[in-house]
């Protein structure tokens, strides 16, 4: 362990190893969408592959997310395994007859025969770019059988959930935002592998359980550095897979905590958290717990208005001391 | 007197910074518009340019490590005689221009 | 194909649907009874290599396929021997290791994903070339468009069938399409394009193995509309539109009567070969049944199974 080889990199550049070392190993795994050729992805996440691996494996497509989708659906259905990028989650919605009503039904629909196996990836998130380019659509997808969702919070993970992705027998819709693609983290030189469907405490604590995904990681990460000044400890659970969830380790650790919030960028009807908050209410029986997530309206680009309609790092701290001062068995 | 090196800060949209490549070693002098280092944001290279003339007298950041935006990178001296302060001391930022590739 | 075989694959058809509608257990089907000739003229264009796509009307697509009539009535009734275990019924018919990659029931729903399915066959050098069959009713999608133009792009090996028998359920095609013909869909990409008579199975099986010709040799996709008439409602779920006069002159045009008759012009069917061909047609489709009316029905478990 002390030995091993670790470097920092950029949470695109993650992505991008993961991608130049699936792609050296299989000729079958190609890249479509929009401007992940020469240009190198939107996020510069696919640098450097285009150089490598040509026009033949690296497509760059027209506008047209239904057909992104649908090629990318129909090649991995045909022995091909495609990454196809959306570069704003927002447009996979196009998207979603191939890959709801086709890629995910695929292998069920025809006994077994055919599968898909695919990965969509999905920028979320809001950053100043208005209410339809700022969507976090991850529990939409959670919800169709077939899919499996997942969404790294750091390059470590950016990278060995690609990993997993790719060698996943799909499909897999990989959401990352936008907000990541500025931070920066560790990556080992021989990294260890990140499995589907497994969450991680990303920092212990023992007050309450703060269960989330992606950017909000990184606000929960400061709601809790603001209420460890008070004398109250965050444990934070990166659920990292959002389908098929790892309910039993926010479980453990509410069993430990005693509270839990669930935080998460997108709309709090029908979001992860309700279904994080009662599958782990069903494992550890009474608890309290509070969900957090967008106000339900659309996101704006309007600065100000963005920040207001998003979880702040002063918002998850406030909902966690309502949350402990509430009387236990208060609900 | 001994400036620190940094790149200013807040920049939109970028908070940390790897640094590439300098061009120099401490000794080295450069004058006003020379390129001093290469870092690299999230989205593209930047290439840090003195604005007048100064001698480079300490690499505190070298090529692969990282560094925030407005953290010191390194120390530059009017000459290259004048005793170094301890590497937080440094007080004057040195002026530099930059751009982004 | 010589037009023996394909007047008794269009027979085989006919009989299959017919047997099929006669059974208490049909449930929801689209029959492609009167649009034969267009599946059977093209798959007389395609090889062991290829790879067919169709809409939900699978039928008529999986029997001139080569798929076995047995295992077909047993996906169509929900039995375990159906290729898809029964899970998928006649909406997702597939077996791809019989050249035939799959029906799909949405409109205009395979089209994309048959473009991708072209692009991994160049990439993989199978050989083979896909050739996808949808309905009028599909040419006013966005995924037409979409795939006319990344096929296009991309030069794919791709054969797009437009299996126009005028109607998307209860709305004509001129009330559905401002195009003139389906064909003319395919020009502005500059794709080789043909429009046939889809009753004339022998006039499908030219033009289509004709453009696929041009596909196979990488020239890119090309696009064959055939102007068919179907006889029965779009659905067992759906009221008939037409008038009995309209339906008369459909039928009027039924291609195996047509090719039959032509086949007796020049002297190459006798008199009573068609009622005989007829009569094995109906054997082979009683068969069928029997041997879906004896397999086991699919297994409650399979719920779980081939999700994930």
């Amino acid at each position: 362990m002390s030995t091993e080889r670790v470097a920092k990199v950029f949470f695109a550049e993650a992505i991008a190893r993961a991608l130049g070392e699936a792609m050296a190993r299989d000729p079958r795994v190609v890249i479509l969408g929009q401007d992940v050729g020469r240009f190198g992805g939107a996020y510069r996440e696919f640098a450097g592959l285009h150089a490598r691996f040509g026009d033949e494996r690296v497509r760059d497509m027209p506008v047209a997310e239904a057909s992104m989708v649908g090629v990318g659906v129909g090649a991995a259905a045909a022995g091909l395994r495609p990454l196809v990028s959306i570069t704003y989650m927002d447009f996979v919605m196009l998207g979603l007859d191939p890959l709801v009503n086709y890629g995910a039904k695929l292998r069920y629909k025809t006994g077994g025969q055919l599968t898909a196996p695919v990965v969509v990836k999905c920028t979320a998130g809001a950053k100043g770019q208005g209410v339809a380019h700022s969507q976090s659509l991850e529990s939409w997808l959670a919800g169709v059988a077939g899919l499996k969702v997942v969404a790294p919070s750091t390059p470590a993970d950016a990278y060995g959930l690609m990993v997993a992705a790719l060698a996943d027998g799909g499909p897999v819709v990989y959401v990352d935002h936008k907000r990541l693609f500025p931070t920066a983290g560790e990556l080992a030189d021989a990294p260890a592998p990140v499995p589907i469907g497994r969450a991680i405490v990303r920092r212990p604590g023992r007050d309450v359980t703060i269960a989330t995904h992606s950017y909000m990681c990184r606000v929960a990460d400061a709601a809790a550095d603001r209420l460890a000044a008070d004398g109250i400890s965050c444990e934070i659970v990166d659920l990292r897979t959002l389908w098929p969830l790892d309910v039993a380790t926010v479980a453990a650790s509410v069993a430990r905590t005693g509270a839990l919030v669930t935080l998460e960028e997108g709309q709090l009807a029908c979001g992860i958290g309700s279904e994080v908050a009662f599958r782990v209410r069903e494992e550890v029986g009474r608890m309290r717990v509070v969900r957090l997530g967008a106000a339900r309206a659309p996101v704006s680009g309007n600065p100000r208005l963005e920040a207001a309609t998003l979880p702040r790092p002063d918002d998850v701290a406030a909902a966690v001391r309502r949350l402990l001062d509430a009387k236990a068995d208060e609900r | 007197m001994i400036y620190a090196l940094a790149v200013p800060g807040p920049i939109e949209d970028v908070e940390e910074l790897r640094v590439l490549q300098w061009h120099g070693e401490p000794g080295t002098r450069f004058a006003a518009g020379e390129l001093i280092v290469e870092l690299e944001t999230h989205k593209a290279v930047v290439e840090v340019r003195a604005s007048g003339p100064g001698v480079l007298r300490a690499i505190l950041c070298p090529a692969g490590d990282w560094q925030a935006v407005g953290r010191t990178l390194a120390l530059i001296g009017d000459d290259d005689a004048e005793p170094l302060p301890p590497p937080d001391a440094a007080g004057a930022r040195f002026d530099v221009a930059f751009e982004v590739t | 194909m010589d037009r023996r075989a394909l007047l008794a694959s269009m027979l085989a058809i006919r009989a299959f649907e017919e047997a099929l509608a006669r059974h208490p257990d049909a449930g929801f089907q689209l029959f492609s009874s009167g649009e034969e000739a267009v599946a059977v003229g093209v798959c007389a264009a395609l090889g062991p290599h290829d790879q067919l796509l169709s809409s939900g009307r699978s039928i008529g697509p999986a029997l001139a396929r080569g798929l076995d009539p047995g295992v077909v009535m047993a996906e169509l009734l929900g039995r375990a021997t159906g290729p898809c275990k029964g899970k998928g019924g006649r909406g997702h018919l597939a077996q791809p290791a019989a050249g035939f990659f799959g029906a799909h029931a949405v409109v205009g729903g395979n089209l994309t994903i048959a473009a991708g399915v072209a692009l991994a066959m160049r990439m993989r050098r199978t050989g083979g070339i896909v050739a996808c069959i949808f309905g009028d009713g599909a040419c006013g999608s966005g995924a037409l468009h979409e795939t006319l133009n990344i096929a296009a792009l991309w030069k794919l090996p791709l054969l797009l069938v437009c299996d126009d028998n005028g109607w998307s359920i209860s709305t004509p095609r001129e009330a559905a399409l401002a195009a003139r013909s389906p064909a003319d869909l395919a020009a502005p990409f500059g794709i080789r394009a043909a429009s046939v008579d889809g009753m004339d199975v022998i006039a499908v099986r030219d033009a289509a193995t004709a453009l696929a010709a041009h596909v196979r040799g990488g020239a890119g996709p090309a696009f064959l509309a055939c102007d068919a008439e179907r006889f029965s409602t779009h659905s067992t779920a759906t009221r008939e539109t037409r008038s009995r006069e309209a339906m008369e002159a459909a039928r009027a045009r039924c291609p195996i009567r047509r090719l039959a008759q032509s086949m007796r012009d020049e002297g190459e069917l006798r008199e009573d070969a068609l009622a005989t061909l007829e009569r094995d047609a109906a054997d082979a489709a009683a068969s069928a049944l029997r041997f879906a009316e004896r397999s086991p029905p699919t297994d409650i478990d399979e719920i779980r199974r081939d999700v994930d």
